[in-house]
């Protein structure tokens, strides 16, 4: 199973890098998000709940990153467990790029599924998935700019990620920019293991 | 043939309670303090279970119990069983692996049962085994089964090396290969039969209890053979002896095969509900039958046709792999070997014919007899080779196949059957005038004329069904008899209830079985209650499948007639004072021939009840039992031709016309004959242009729900034009052949024809859907621009 996809972000790509680094920021962009903890450097932990028509479930996902060359691409390895649901593993590769005052993230998935998710097909998933997508990259970009992500046109703003988040999305963003410069060993790999877990996610459903 | 006699179009009795709601079916009964069971299965196709952990499950809110497989294998329940024994050709016995009812160690396809909650409810059982933790270890899965026996190929079963259970063979090689040695044309063709999933309307179910005071088991079960069930269950899983378990399938939506077998489900649920006290209702959602039914074809096969100068058949050789799943389940070994290669002569004379099959282990869901059972397979080999015959050699289909016909009966083919009786030459000749096949070029012309491609395809079906002289299957490997047990009991107000070993899921036994005694006494049917599906009512019985009821189950009803047919001629000749060779029985009177004495079959019946005068050796009563054992397979032919028109942008395929001349004997019932051959060929138009089941490289089962698997709907089949021969089975009772199966044997074969004849090329594999339709036209573009 294979999955693509590209999302312009109304921010410059090194605050969106930055931007993937805290994990509340994170935890409230991630629909169904309960849990999201760093093991080390490389590795993360996360506990998503996520419905997909007939099946829903806790996943549990785990994370590692290889390769980051920061702040323009990474690949990301791990593996999802949904229990009676099903799982999913595999790997995706994400970038990001210059797009004048914009970023545009990409990301090439490639993942097997079992159990219910592979059982209950594409055709049904694929369409959750994209709301998966959209959900995420809207309160992803409503936190950096305040604007949605050009990805979706007519996209209503993302419910539970959003509500959660400040009515004034510029001070979000001052709030983010401190945190990412605080972290000084190897600072961009925790966010981008949090990134993973929407991939991972995207992938288990679509 | 009274208005209700054999031959009538008496409407089906069922039907009344199934339209209208009010059928009984497993899921229908509720039973005092019943508990629900989930089943936790694998999601992987192959792994160990290196862990499993239930206490989180045992802790939530409503829940009784958690049955694992280990429980079972300390509890002695037995490992569930192949029935039918077949040797390798150098007769070493097939390598059956263990198939333990729920392994605790390892999985082998996805869906397999690890372990099973029971609840209060079914949402708390659902919740709680979602908390069941199970660590796998995955392990490489063999889904191409045509890799199975590859160097380096996963190993299914540790003791079955190569995944080859049996390399069997039928019909002499050597004989065969000197046939297409010396043919002055040889026809070769790679052919698949896609793997299908039987999709009976009713998910399969149970319902386990026990009685701690009486010691006995109850199982109210979705089975096409319930004493089958008690007997496996008692004999070979250490439930309980057969006295002690009653089991019941009541109305039954479907089975096409799936529900003979008795699966893990059943049996842990039996063992549970002893275990933990409570009756246990498991009902399998639309997925579960997807991943646990046993599903049905799954062949890849390698045939050479050779002709002779004149075109006649000198030699067919059939190489086949048949996938068997990840183990053997009940008739898995006979479906591709007996009930396959015995039917390769066809229709014809070709004297040599050999056929290979290899049975290989995969990590998929076990395959086994699907409606028609190795007959479609065989079916398809012999009417696609034959077509591509006429193709090649560029003459008439329908001439190739009338120059091949056997014409003289009975005739012993070289693969074991012996044919009793068919008008091959009858069944042709109905054809090609329903169809209008001389209008066809024009048909075909005016279609191009729109744009269509329109092709034309034949399949001429025998079969052989009625399942089965007892001896014969013995001498095959078969484990049990296929004989049929029938009881009628004559009440003192002259009613009738009819026990019978058959079991109606669909077929309508309660109509034509009663229409059989109303044609024997005369009485209207409304006076006949037929009562099966209860190893408590009925004596014995093999179920219903391979298209027996008919053949073998209305044969012991015959028989059971012929015993009170003469103990109610001798009483009513002992109360009229006549001879009883001079009683006639019509219209519900018994009558002196030639004489106006007579007396009401009431009368007759009380006078046996009452035994106030009866004569000094006749027991009192009237009630009699008895076995049939079918002296021959039935052989129920048929030519169907198929017109399909494609639309050479979208590649769809829409089946414009189809015709069936079939020859089942004498039709008992031709109203449902004919829903029979609908339904029939509903499933072989489904298998040739829209069923597949699919699995993925790593063995996950990617089409489990009806969104991905496609089921033939009613705007894509044609209004079919049916006919009939009736040639009478000379070795049965009645003269019945049996009909369950006919359409769905003849029908893939016939569609593939039109379809290959359409596109002009034989290089297309079912399902034919739009895409490979649309591929094959693309691929082909040159080649139909030069034409």
């Amino acid at each position: 199973m294979e999955l693509t996809g590209e999302h312009r972000i109304p921010a410059p790509r090194q605050r969106v890098w930055e931007a993937l680094q805290d994990p509340e920021v994170l935890k409230e962009c991630i629909k169904g998000c309960q849990k999201l903890e760093k093991v080390d450097e490389s590795n993360l932990v996360a506990k998503v709940q996520a419905k997909v028509g007939p099946v829903k479930a806790t996943f549990d996902a785990n994370v590692a990153i290889v390769d980051p060359v920061a702040p323009e691409r990474y690949t990301l390895v791990g593996e999802v467990k949904g229990g009676v649901a099903g799982f999913a593993k595999g790997s995706a590769d994400i970038s990001l790029a210059e797009d004048g005052d914009a970023t545009i993230m990409s990301y090439h998935a490639k993942a097997t599924v079992g159990g219910k998710l592979a059982q209950l097909g594409s055709r049904l998933v694929d369409t959750t998935a994209k709301k998966y997508a959209a959900d995420f990259f809207e309160a992803f970009s409503a936190k950096l700019g305040g604007g949605a992500s050009e990805a979706e046109t007519g996209a209503a703003p993302a419910d539970a990620a959003v509500s959660a988040a400040p009515a004034q999305p510029n001070e979000q963003v001052s709030d983010v920019a401190p945190t990412g410069g605080g972290v000084t060993s190897n600072p961009y790999l925790w966010g981008i293991l949090a990134f993973a877990v929407v991939i991972l996610l995207l992938i288990a459903l679509a | 043939m009274g208005i209700e006699g054999i031959g009538a179009r008496v409407l089906r009795k069922e039907d009344r309670r199934f339209i209208t709601g009010k059928g009984r079916y497993t899921d229908d009964i509720v039973e005092r303090d019943m508990t629900h069971g989930v089943f936790v299965r694998s999601p992987h196709a192959h792994a160990k279970v290196l862990s499993m952990d239930t206490a989180a499950a045992e802790a939530m809110p409503g829940v009784i119990g958690v049955v694992t497989g280990q429980q079972l294998i300390d509890g002695a329940v037995g490992n569930i069983i192949c029935g039918w024994m077949i040797y390798s050709k150098d007769g070493s016995p097939m390598k059956a692996a263990p198939w333990k009812v729920m392994d605790p160690e390892v999985v082998r396809h996805v869906g397999q049962p690890v372990a099973l909650v029971v609840a209060e409810t079914r949402a708390q059982a659902a919740d709680a085994a979602e908390k069941i933790v199970i660590e796998y270890e995955e392990l490489p899965a063999l889904t191409d089964f045509s890799k199975a026996m590859d160097d380096g190929a996963p190993q299914v079963h540790e003791d079955v090396p190569n995944n080859l259970i049996c390399d069997w063979q039928l019909g002499e090689e050597a004989a065969t290969d000197e046939a297409l040695a010396t043919a002055a044309h040889v026809i070769e063709l790679d052919l698949e039969q896609n793997r299908l999933v039987p999709n009976a309307i009713e998910p399969r179910a149970a319902i386990a209890s026990y009685n701690e005071a009486e010691d006995h088991f109850t199982l109210n079960s979705t089975s096409q053979n319930p004493h089958v069930a008690r007997l496996v269950l008692s004999a070979f899983y250490n439930i309980a002896p057969e006295h002690k378990l009653r089991v019941i399938a009541p109305d039954v939506g479907g089975g096409f095969g799936s529900k003979i077998y008795i699966y893990p489900e059943e049996i842990t649920c039996l063992w549970a509900a002893k275990h933990l006290g409570r009756p246990i209702k498991w009902v399998a959602d639309r997925t579960e039958s997807f991943m646990t039914d046993a599903h049905g074809r799954d062949h890849v096969t390698k045939a050479k046709l050779g002709l002779d100068a004149d075109h006649k058949f000198i030699g067919l050789k059939v190489e086949t792999t048949a996938n068997i799943g990840a183990y053997m389940s009940l008739f898995s070994s006979a479906t591709p070997t007996y009930l396959y290669a015995c039917l390769l002569a066809g229709q014809y004379t070709t004297p040599n014919i050999y056929c290979n099959v290899k049975l290989v282990y995969s990590h998929t869901t076990p395959v086994d007899a699907y409606r028609g059972a190795g007959r479609p397979e065989a079916t398809f080999v012999v009417e696609r080779m034959v077509e591509a015959a006429a193709r090649q050699l560029g003459v008439s289909p329908a001439e190739l196949r009338r120059k091949n016909f056997i014409s003289e009966f009975p005739y012993q083919t070289p693969v074991l059957m012996n044919y009793d009786k068919a008008d091959l030459h009858g069944l042709l000749d109905k054809g090609l005038a329903a169809i209008d096949y001389d209008g066809f070029a024009q048909r075909k012309a005016a279609a191009a004329a729109r744009g269509k491609l329109r092709g034309i395809g034949f399949s001429c079906y025998i079969e052989a069904c009625g399942l089965a002289p007892s001896k014969a299957v013995g001498q095959l490997g078969g484990g049990v008899g296929q004989w049929e047990s029938a009881e009628v009991r004559v009440n003192p107000v002259g009613t009738i209830e009819l026990l019978t070993g058959s079991h109606s899921h669909g077929q309508g036994h309660e109509t034509t079985f009663a229409q059989v005694i109303a044609e024997r006494f005369g009485l209207p049917t409304d006076n006949v209650q037929i009562v099966h599906g209860d190893t408590d009512k009925v004596q014995f019985g093999m179920g219903t499948y391979g298209s027996r009821s008919g053949p073998v189950g209305m044969g012991a009803i015959a028989k059971a007639l012929d015993k009170i047919e003469a103990k109610a001629k001798k009483l009513a000749g002992h109360l009229l004072e006549a001879d009883e060779n001079d009683i006639v029985i019509e219209g519900g009177e018994l009558k002196v021939a030639g004489t106006d004495k007579k007396l009401a079959w009431h009368e007759m019946t009380l006078g046996a009840y009452t035994a106030h005068n009866i004569p000094d050796d006749m027991e009192p009563g009237l009630s009699e039992k008895a076995f049939y054992d079918p002296a021959n397979f039935t052989f129920p032919a048929g030519t169907f031709i198929c017109e399909v028109e494609i639309d050479p942008n979208t590649g769809v395929t829409q089946v414009v016309k189809f015709v069936a001349v079939d020859d089942f004997g004498v039709i008992v019932n031709p109203n449902i004959v004919e829903g029979q051959v609908h339904g029939g060929l509903a499933q072989g138009i489904g298998q040739a242009l829209f069923e597949a089941c699919h699995y993925d490289d790593a063995g996950q089962l990617l089409t489990a729900s009806y969104m991905d698997y496609c089921m033939p709907r009613a705007d894509d089949l044609p209004n079919f034009a049916l006919d009939h021969i009736e040639t009478p089975n000379p070795n049965n009772p009645l003269g019945v052949k049996g009909c369950g199966e006919a359409g769905a044997i003849g029908a893939p074969a016939a569609v593939m024809n039109a379809v290959t004849d359409a596109l002009g090329t034989e290089d297309i594999t079912m399902p034919a859907t739009p895409e490979k339709v649309w591929r094959a036209i693309q691929a082909n573009r040159p080649a139909m621009a030069a034409e």
